[in-house]
Formats: structure tokens, sequence, C-alpha cells
């Protein structure tokens, strides 16, 4: 059979959409442990979704059952916007830069993608929580007209949101400056956690859920959100509003489709920004810098080295930090100026800080090899690790002081600062443990081409399930600590709570030891495997 | 002849069996990726202090078989020694004496030249004073001394393949590992790397390089051992591998049965005309 016999050729989305399940499928081919957790987190979603799902049914002709789905609609479009740029997702999308050189028009190509888009958990995810959504507020067969409209509408704006808002960067990540910039959009979740987090406490205070329906009221207007609304609108009569606010939705649609088609034809088109940094790239000053000559000798202080200049230089490693250093901030001083906060919601920057010990070999990239060539016994292994958590230590453990203590000036709480700094040590010491241990057992790889993707396709589950299971360790670990804290405050005991600090910064430092001598001989009797998963990107 | 070439097997087995214990030895060594079989029982040994190539067409298994020597990637199956020592057994006594630069793996690209190998020495365990005078002397003689305070990032492909080779070699080992150390290289670099490995070799050490071009080969090694499809066709030193073949080109696509393959009338519709 030759080219020109071939009849006509297969549509581009049931291209994209099997090549979109052949590469789900393959990066699950590889390795049984990742098709369990791949498995896992699908489940753990679908029965979140579920539960979602049952939830909104259960809110059917309650009063504000209108405030609050919208709200919840627009809750899930802000994830859909940030999520999949700073957190491991499950989000394999194929990567449009890759296509540069088919003959391919954007306007198809983009209403491919954006079909192939729909395949995997998240939008199954959404699908489940906008039905339910829409089962909650239509009555009537006007309703249920609007219904059919809105979900389909809803679900198709939040994947084309987060594409478009991942296209536009790629542009921003792949040029230096723009790194930059990138790193900035870190406040932008901060804040978008605090707002979610302020209306979750406005509503605890300001009796139940009226306190809702003026957000609501201008939610309401807001794509996709305004898709949900149009639902409520035409079972109550409005079919104006209606209308309006379906419109607004499919407009919304229209406007991200040729935004995410502009920024994808300029990506395919312009030179890459990274290709023009290194052009002019300026030369790197004299290596003995001062912080060189203070590190120690030995493995320990080039390895420290080599960490922190990652820390500055690699726009992945500096995103990580730039992100959990301005969380870890705002969240404990937001919660303290608004005068909800406690002084143990400080613990919050040693947790997200504690993170960057987790994956330690996925940050190296198949870089590890030039590691791996080095270490030949459990010392060595140790030795790399203990390194690597010292470096993450001199950033992390004055800036835990520092949150903690200006958490604790912001509320006016000393009394509290010892017992909080404590634990806040504490939690440091035991994420230090949990991340050598799961950097050893479950390394995954970072993909260094992709702006926008932080974990390998059908690795995501692996990176879920690692974070999460070393946090809910992490705060096993901690829990003698705070039952202790606890107990000192039930019984009054206020001439010993000082004894906390001192005891938290032991307790933290012996639990961290602990942990990098459980994973220095795990580390050095797996280094091919670790090497080969580190490896995919 | 098919004959020709198994007698060249057989001939060099008994051949150089000196005094000397080999650089590497391995014994059946296999390695499966799911279905694919990447290796598939490989015997050989590779005398000390020669150049020797490891040749063969791409997906032979010659990255794989590398991999598993350098320590890089776990066996199925297998025995590996360098210089005596067991791989797997025993990492302290192997990992001090090879230097490895694989293909397909990344460096640190974020450090410079100069500081990627001051961080490589210093993790082997080397003084810092005379890590950063190898370290010198290396940069200067693969001509990378004006870009020792760029990032390795910035590099073009010779210069990475020549930094990598620096890195390998800073800590004097007694066998270099090399996976396509010349592939996407400039004549120019290309040069220079010969040079370097020419001279490491005249000293008594060993290099192990793989490449699929005869010609470099041809023109490089003492020894050669030909793969193809996870298995070693043959190995012996150069002369005997060639046999009376024209080149090492004609030998070895004897030897792998490529020879006189013809595309017919397979790619009639070929000739960039209309679709």
């Amino acid at each position: 059979m030759t080219a020109t016999a071939a009849g006509p050729a297969p549509s581009l989305t049931s291209v994209f959409v099997r090549l979109k399940l052949s590469l789900l499928a393959n990066g699950l081919r590889q390795s049984s442990g990742r098709t369990a957790a791949f498995i896992t987190s699908a489940v753990l979603a679908l029965l979140v979704a579920a539960g979602q799902l049952i939830g909104f049914v259960l809110l059917r002709g309650t009063a504000h059952a209108a405030s609050l789905v919208v709200l919840l609609i627009a809750v899930l479009a802000l994830g859909w916007a940030f999520l999949p740029l700073f957190f491991p997702s499950g989000d394999e999308t194929l990567d449009p830069t890759r296509l540069v050189m088919l003959p391919l028009r954007p306007g198809p190509m983009v209403s491919a993608l954006l079909v192939a888009s729909l395949v995997g958990i998240g939008p199954l995810f959404t699908l489940c929580l906008v039905v339910g959504a829409a089962l909650a507020l239509a009555h009537g067969a006007a309703g249920v007209v609007a219904a059919v409209v809105a979900v389909p509408l809803a679900l198709l704006v939040c994947v084309a949101l987060a594409r478009a808002v991942a296209a536009a960067n790629i542009r921003l990540l792949t040029s230096r400056k723009g790194r930059d910039l990138a790193v900035l959009s870190g406040l932008v979740i901060a804040v978008g956690i605090q707002v979610v987090n302020f209306g979750v406490q406005r509503l605890g205070q300001a009796g139940g859920l009226t306190a809702l329906d003026p957000a609501a009221a201008v939610v309401r207007w807001i794509p996709p959100a305004s898709a949900l609304g149009a639902v409520d609108s035409a079972s109550t009569g409005a079919y104006g509003t209606a209308a309006a606010q379906l419109g607004l939705s499919a407009a919304a649609l229209a406007g991200l489709l040729y935004g995410w088609q502009r920024s994808l034809t300029r990506l395919m088109t312009a030179p890459d920004g990274s290709t023009l940094a290194a052009a002019s790239e300026p030369s790197r000053r004299g290596a003995s810098t001062g912080l060189h000559r203070l590190l120690p000798g030995g493995r320990t202080g080039p390895v420290m080295q080599r960490s922190l200049r990652y820390v500055w230089r690699d726009p992945k490693t500096k995103t990580a930090w730039v992100t959990a250093l301005v969380i870890g901030l705002i969240v404990p001083l937001f919660n303290a100026l608004q005068g909800t906060g406690s002084i143990y919601i400080a613990c919050f920057a040693s947790g997200m800080l504690g993170i960057q010990m987790y994956n330690q070999f996925g940050q190296d990239t198949s870089a590890f090899w030039m590691v791996a060539q080095t270490i030949a016994s459990p010392r060595d292994a140790y030795l790399e690790l203990r390194a690597r958590a010292l470096a993450l230590l001199l950033i992390t453990l004055p800036y835990t002081m520092l949150v903690t203590v200006a958490t604790a000036a912001v509320l006016r709480d000393w009394r509290a600062l010892p017992e909080a700094l404590g634990i806040a040590l504490g939690l440091l010491g035991a994420m230090i443990a949990t991340g050598a241990v799961a950097s050893a057992r479950f390394p995954y790889s970072i993909p260094q081409d992709s702006a926008y993707k932080n974990v390998a396709p059908g690795q995501g589950g692996l990176a879920w399930i690692s974070i999460f299971g070393g946090m809910i360790a992490s705060a096993l670990l901690c829990s003698p600590l705070i039952a202790l804290t606890i107990w000192l405050n039930a019984a009054n005991a206020e001439s010993a709570i000082w004894i906390l600090l001192p005891l938290g910064a032991v307790y933290g430092a012996v639990v961290a030891w602990g942990g990098l001598r459980v994973a220095a001989p795990q580390t050095a009797a797996r280094l091919p495997e670790i090497l080969t998963a580190v490896s995919k990107g | 002849m098919p004959d020709q070439a198994s007698n060249r097997t057989m001939d060099t087995a008994g051949g150089a069996a000196g005094a000397a214990p080999p650089a590497v030895r391995v014994e059946g060594l296999w390695k499966r990726f799911g279905e694919q079989i990447a290796v598939a029982g490989v015997d050989l040994d590779l005398p000390a202090g020669k150049f020797i190539g490891l040749v063969g067409p791409n997906g032979a298994g010659k990255t794989t078989t590398l991999s598993m020597i350098t320590g890089l990637l776990r066996p199925d199956q297998g025995r590996i020694e360098v210089v005596g020592h067991d791989v797997w057994k025993d990492p302290v006594e192997v990992k001090a004496r090879i230097g490895v630069l694989p293909e397909g793996l990344r460096l640190f690209e974020r450090l410079s030249g100069g500081e990627l190998l001051s961080y490589t020495g210093r993790l082997r365990g080397l003084p810092g004073e005379e890590v950063d005078k190898r370290a010198a002397q290396l940069l200067d003689v693969l001509d990378l001394a004006g870009a020792r305070h760029k990032l390795v990032v910035d590099y073009s492909t010779g210069m990475r393949k020549k930094i990598g080779l620096a890195a390998a070699l800073l800590h004097n080992p007694q066998v270099l590992f090399l996976d396509e150390p010349f592939e996407g290289v400039d004549p120019v670099s290309a040069q220079t790397i010969r040079g370097v490995l020419e001279r490491y070799t005249a000293s008594g050490a060993t290099v192990v390089f793989s490449s699929h071009v005869m010609e470099l080969v041809e023109s490089l090694c003492d020894w050669v051992a030909v793969m193809a499809a996870g298995r070693i066709r043959a190995h012996g030193p150069l002369a005997e591998v060639r046999g009376s073949a024209r080149s090492l080109q004609d030998a070895f696509l004897q030897l792998v049965g490529a020879n006189g393959r013809d595309t017919g009338d397979a790619l009639d519709w070929l000739g960039g005309g209309a679709r």
C-alpha cells in the first residue's frame, strides 16, 4: 500500500487523543509500582469526586445552594489555572512545541489539543463536580436545558484556561527575564489560597452561608461559574439573565482559545527565549567566592555549594524555592494579620521548606550519574545526603525562626513563641528525615525541557504519594512533641513551657540524623534504580 | 564468509593470554527491558593497556553493556570485574579506578566548566589544590580555558564532550569508559580529544570506547569487539578482526550480515514529486 492510496487522513483530533492515551499507557507500562501509584491516585480522586457529587445532590433545594455552587466552581477554575504550573500533576497533555515541524494549522491543532486535554483523571474529576453542581441547581425543563449546555461549557473553559495559562507561561519560563517574573506567580497561588482561607473563616464567623451571598452575586457572572449561574437563573425563570451568563462563558472559552492559539503560534515561530539568552550570556565570575572558603572540606563543602548554586541558578529549583519561601511566609502572617491566626501556623513555613528535601536526586536530573559514580559505600551516601540537608538548613533554619518570630510579633503572643519554635524545628527535622528516605525510595524525574511539568508522565501518582505520605509520616514523628506541648499547656505548667524550644531543636536534630542514617544504605544500594527513575525527563 | 567470521573469534581466544589481569572481564552478562533483550549473554575479556573499540550498529547493546560495566545499570545476570575487582560486590575499589563519560545523560549544567571540574574532583576525594591544578591543565589542553567561567548549559556538543572527558580524567583512572565520545563533535574538537586519549593510553592506561563509525575505530584502536543484537560477534586485535576484508567497515558488514541489502521496489513512490 502506498501513501497516495491510503484514503483520507484520520482526523487530527482522533490522532491526538490516541497519542495521549498511548503516552499514558506507555508511561504506566514502564514500571508496576508506578501503575499502582497511578491507580491509587485515580481511585482517590474519583472517591473525592463521588463524595462531592453526593454532597451537591444533598444541597439541592437548600437556600444557599446557588451561592455555594458558583463559588466552588470558581475555586475549581482557579485550581485549573494555577495548580498544573506549580505542583506535580497527572496532566500529560502533549507538549505542543514538539509538534513544531509538522504541517499543522493552529486552528485545528488547538481544537484537537483541547479535546486531547479532556482525557485524564483531572478532567473526569472536574466533570463529576460540574455535573453535581448542575444537579444541585437545575429545576424544571428550562433548568435542564441550561444545564445540558452549561456542563460541557464549564468543563471546556476549565481545560482551556489551564492550557492557555500554561502556554503563556512556557514563553515566560524559557526567557531568562521571564523566569524571574514567573517565579512571582508563586505569589498568585499564595494569595489565592489566602482568599479561600479568608472566605472559609468569614463563613465560620458571620452567621453561616448568608455571608457568601455578596461574593456569589459577583462570581456568578464570572466564567466558568457563570455557566452554572445560568442554570440557576434558568431554573428561576430569569431566561434573559441565563442567556447572558451562558454567553459570557462561551465568550470566555472563545477568548481563551484565541489567546492559547496566539501563544502557540508565537511559540512555534519565534526563536526560543533561552537561545537568545544563551547567545548573550555573560560569563560567570571566578569560582572561589567567599562562601567557598567558609564551607567545610571533604565531600560536605562541594555538595553544599553545588546545592546552593542550584537554588539560585536552576530555574526549576529556584521556582520551587521562591514559591515555598513566599507561601511559607504569607500563610502564617496573613492569618495573623486577619486576627484569626495562631502562632502554630508558623510551622507551615518549616513544612513548605522541608518539602524541598524530597526527591533530592530527581532535582539532579540524569546528572545524578556523576554523584552515583562517587558513591561507593553507605558512608559516602550518608555524607552526600547530610551535605544536602545542611545546605537546606542554611536557608531554612534562619527562615523558620524569622517566620515564627514575625508571626509572634504580629499576634503579640510572645508567651507561645518558645513552644511554637520548638515544634517548627522538630517538624523541620522530621521533614528532612522523611525527605531523605523518600529521596532514596521514591525518586522521580523532573522534566527539564518543559517549563510547566514538574513530574514525568506516569510518575505523577508516585510524586504525590511520596510527598503526602512523607508529610503524614512527619506529622506522626512530631506527635510526641505536640502531645507534650498540649500536656504542658493543659497542666498550666507555665514555668516549664520554655523547655519545648531546646527539646524541639534536639528532637528535630536527632530525627533528622536518624532519617539520614536510614536513607544512606538504601541510597547506596539503589544507585542504578535511582538513576533510571530520575532520567525520564 | 560467515565461517571466516567465527574462525576469527576462535583465533583470538588464546591469542594474547598474558600474565597481566584483563582490564575488564565480563561473564554471562544479560539485560532485559520488558520484552526486549538488550544484552544476551556477553562474555568478554578486554586486555589492559590497549585502546579498545566497542563497535556495533545502533541498538546493538553497546550503551547498555557499558552502563552495566560502569555500575550505572544493574544487570539481570552475569559477573563483571574491572582490574580484578567485582563491580557490584566491591564498588569502593572499582569506582576509584574508573572514569566514565556516558552518552545521553546530563552533566550538572548550571555549573560553569571550571566549577564542574572543581566539584567533581572534590567529590572524588582529591585535595582542593590538586583538583584546581589538574582542572586548569585539562581545561588548557582541551581548549576550554576561555570557556571555564561559562555555564555548561551554554556549551556546544563538542565542548560538553570535552568537559565530560576532563571530569572523567580528573582522578587519573586506570580504565576510561567513553560512550560515543565523538558523536556530534566537530573535527577540531575530535582531534583534541584524540590527542588526549592517545597520550593517556601511551602511559599504560586502558580506554574502552563505543562507536558506530568504523573509520574512526580503525584509525584509533588496536583492539576491537564487534557487537550486534546483544551479543559479541567478534573480538581481538584490529588486524585479526579485520581479517582479509578491505576495511573494518566491510568486515563489520559481513559479521552483522548486512551486506547487499537492497530496498528493491519497496520505496518506488519515493522521489520528492507529488504526494
